[in-house]
């Protein structure tokens, strides 16, 4: 069973193509990264299956039925361009969300006291949205977009202004979600979130999906061929080792992508003496390098073209 | 259709919530009655203050029969006017002068001079601090003027009475020849002409722009998206429209009530206060004419609001919906420029044309039906073009709108939104 099949989606404005030949599948009750650059097509893709743009080609199953407006309140959705009614008062404004969702006043009532009390927010109820603290309102967006207990939750980027509690608090509803059965599409940039909390994902770039599956399968496929490395002093020269081909340098950290077939043991030798290394390890790339792998070649490219 | 009633209840309680609806809405006739009333009240509660009325009167024969015509009672049936006579001396010059300072000292309310060939066609003068109370003016100038009209008369050898009959003025009465048999016009058609199809404008461009400002607000809030992930735009636009559209008819019949309390008590109020104004008819108002009115201002609403509702979804602020606002406003503003024209001439064939015209018909065929009722043909005709003109304007909106309401950035020209309205 699956919570979200996409088949041979497209879709055009005008003469720009903003999501080519899209196909994946979520099975339910996993969290799945959709990752991609900024105008890869994320959001045109998130808001074909909230029904919001209807796809040129493909078709969009969402909990095994075709996508329609019906199909919306079994659907939450957080925005990466999120936003609140600022002139409402918190309580009215949740309940009005929740009714076009399709909750009854009587049902909705008690969710939302329920939520506000958890994520406390209890007291804000009365008060004007626009008297919150950016982090109260985005706590309050994440209540809207779970409030009528859908069973397919898209989240764009849910922990931007929050401070590591409020993360700490958002990512423990997430996975009691999926412990539930629930689905969640999770869409960011930071990929140390990914790693931690995605099942699986898919990654695009320029209207095109590049990577999809498990993040298990994708890391294993990349190989061992990745030394992560705690150094101090002047690390310039790694880069122009001969069994490198890639160097992210944080200053006081690395992550080096070795030549295939390269002896990790020969670029330990290469490094003792000159710099002073607290950890060597041989390890799957980050999915932080693997996007930049994937992604990054192609916008230097862009850029110097430019 | 749940989703639609959440939208329209949640558009209405935010505006009729507001400080401003409640100010236009109750504070605005109250304070349009107040304007009317108040000094109507005051002046009947006062009556007036008493007056000290020096009168230098150089020929000697006005001064008696003036005493006597000014006779103006307070309200303790005192007399209003005492005038004092100032036999005239030698130096008239220096008299007035005296006068004068006594004015300026307040012993004198004001001083009259009446010179002495006022019977041969010369001025009198009337002296006060404060010369623009009209009222009184006329009252002193009246009571002189049958005076000195009255010995002019009698120097000739005529009889005033005799004269005043002779020479009364011949009345016209205007009568408005309707299907239901003739009817005397108090000149209150032209009146509630002008006042129906004014609020009908006013209202047509304020709710229009409330509507504008809350597609604007939503889209500049990014909560567009959020509710979109709920309902179609189309069931966005269509609650906001008729939420709003609820409102109106809210405010309307709160004005209505108080209308019909003005006419009601106004009338009596009016004729307490001012000695004369019972005579005053209000004007009878076919209820013909408020159901059109309603009509017409459903239509008109319909489609100016849709035309507001679009601008807001092409724009980001509404500093940028002001360029685009203008020839909206000209479509509003050119019937009520043409409506002399209509006026003049209420079914000359310029005026029919015009009041079939989709976006002049809510208010030159609002103002025909008032000065003179069109042949019913021509009023379903003009009802019928609003009502396709609403549904194509509609069909095209809702693309444009759909589109609209998730862009951000530069505002779209014409090419682009063409393209909008192709989109799947």
């Amino acid at each position: 069973m699956n919570a979200l099949e996409i088949e041979n989606v497209s879709k055009r404005f005008g003469d720009f193509c903003a999501v080519r030949n899209l196909s994946f599948r979520i099975p339910r009750g996993t969290i799945y990264g959709l990752l991609g650059p900024n105008g890869a097509g994320k959001t045109t893709t998130i808001r074909m299956v909230m029904n919001i743009l209807i796809p040129d080609e493909g078709g969009i199953k969402v909990l095994d039925r075709r996508m329609d407006e019906a199909m919306k309140a079994h659907v939450g959705y957080l925005p990466e361009d999120r936003g609140l009614y600022p002139k409402m008062k918190v309580g009215e404004m949740m309940l009005f969300l929740a009714e076009i969702k399709g909750m009854t006043k009587v049902k909705a009532k008690p969710a939302i006291d329920r939520w506000l009390e958890r994520l406390e927010l209890g007291e804000w109820r009365g008060k004007k949205v626009e008297a919150l603290s950016k982090g109260m309102q985005q706590k309050i967006q994440f209540i809207v977009t779970v409030l009528h207990e859908p069973d397919l939750i898209i989240l764009d980027e849910p922990f931007a202004g929050l401070d590591p509690l409020n993360v700490k608090l958002i990512k423990d509803i997430m996975l009691e979600f999926r412990d539930k059965g629930k689905t969640i599409i999770f869409s960011t940039h930071r990929m140390e979130q990914v790693e931690m909390i995605c099942d699986n994902i898919c990654l695009l770039n320029k209207a095109r999906m590049v990577l999809e599956g498990s993040l298990q399968e994708i890391k294993k496929r990349y190989g061992k061929n990745t030394v992560v490395l705690d150094y101090e002093g002047d690390g310039g020269f790694v880069k122009d080792l001969p069994e490198v081909v890639k160097v992210d340098d944080y200053g006081r950290s690395m992550e080096i992508k070795l030549r295939d077939k390269a002896d990790p043991q020969s670029l330990l030798r290469s490094l003792v003496g000159r710099v002073r290394v607290h950890r060597f390890e041989i390890q799957e790339p980050s999915l932080n390098a693997i996007f930049i792998d994937n992604v990054g070649a192609d916008h230097e490219k862009d850029t110097s073209g430019h | 259709m749940r989703k639609i009633l959440a939208v329209i209840k949640r558009e209405y309680l935010q505006i009729v919530r507001t400080k401003g609806f409640i100010i236009g809405t109750v504070l605005g006739p109250v304070a349009m009655a107040a304007l009317i009333f108040i000094p109507m009240l005051i002046a009947m509660a006062s009556g007036g203050e008493k007056k000290t009325v020096g009168v230098i009167d150089t020929t000697g024969e006005i001064f008696a029969d003036l005493d006597q015509k000014l006779d103006y009672k307070m309200s303790d049936g005192s007399r209003r006017y005492t005038l004092s006579q100032v036999a005239p001396g030698s130096d008239i010059a220096a008299q007035r002068n005296g006068l004068s300072r006594k004015v300026l000292a307040k012993k004198l309310s004001a001083y009259i001079f009446i010179p002495a060939d006022i019977l041969t066609g010369g001025a009198a003068e009337y002296a006060a601090l404060n010369v623009s109370d009209f009222d009184e003016v006329k009252r002193l100038n009246e009571a002189l003027n049958a005076v000195v009209i009255e010995k002019r008369l009698k120097k000739e050898g005529l009889d005033p009475a005799k004269v005043a009959q002779y020479t009364r003025r011949v009345g016209l009465k205007t009568i408005k020849v309707t299907e239901r048999g003739e009817q005397e016009d108090v000149g209150g058609t032209f009146v509630i002409a002008y006042v129906l199809v004014l609020i009908l404008y006013m209202t047509l461009f304020f709710y229009g722009s409330i509507i504008m400002r809350g597609v604007i607000e939503e889209k500049s809030s990014r909560v567009v998206e959020v509710v979109l992930s709920s309902l179609r735009p189309f069931e966005l636009m269509a609650g906001k429209i008729l939420g709003i559209a609820a409102v109106g008819l809210t405010q309307y019949a709160i004005w209505a009530l108080f209308g019909m309390a003005a006419s009601r008590y106004g009338g009596m109020l009016a004729a307490g206060a001012v000695p004369g104004a019972s005579g005053f008819k209000m004007a009878t108002i076919p209820p013909y004419i408020f159901v059109y009115f309603v009509v017409f201002f459903i239509l008109g609403y319909f489609l100016y609001s849709v035309l507001f509702a679009t601008i807001g979804s092409m724009v980001n602020s509404e500093k940028e919906a002001q360029q685009l606002l203008f020839p909206i406003s000209m479509l509003l503003v050119v019937p009520m420029l043409m409506m002399m024209l209509v006026l003049k001439s209420p079914s000359g064939s310029t005026s029919v044309v015009l009041s079939l015209i989709p976006f002049f018909a809510p208010i030159l065929m609002l103002m025909r039906i008032c000065v003179l009722l069109p042949p019913f043909s021509q009023i379903a005709a003009s009802i019928g073009i609003l009502i396709l003109t609403i549904i194509l304007l509609i069909w095209v909106a809702a693309k444009i709108y759909r589109v609209g309401i998730l862009m951000y950035g530069k505002r779209p020209n014409i090419g682009e939104i063409v393209k909008w309205i192709r989109y799947k």
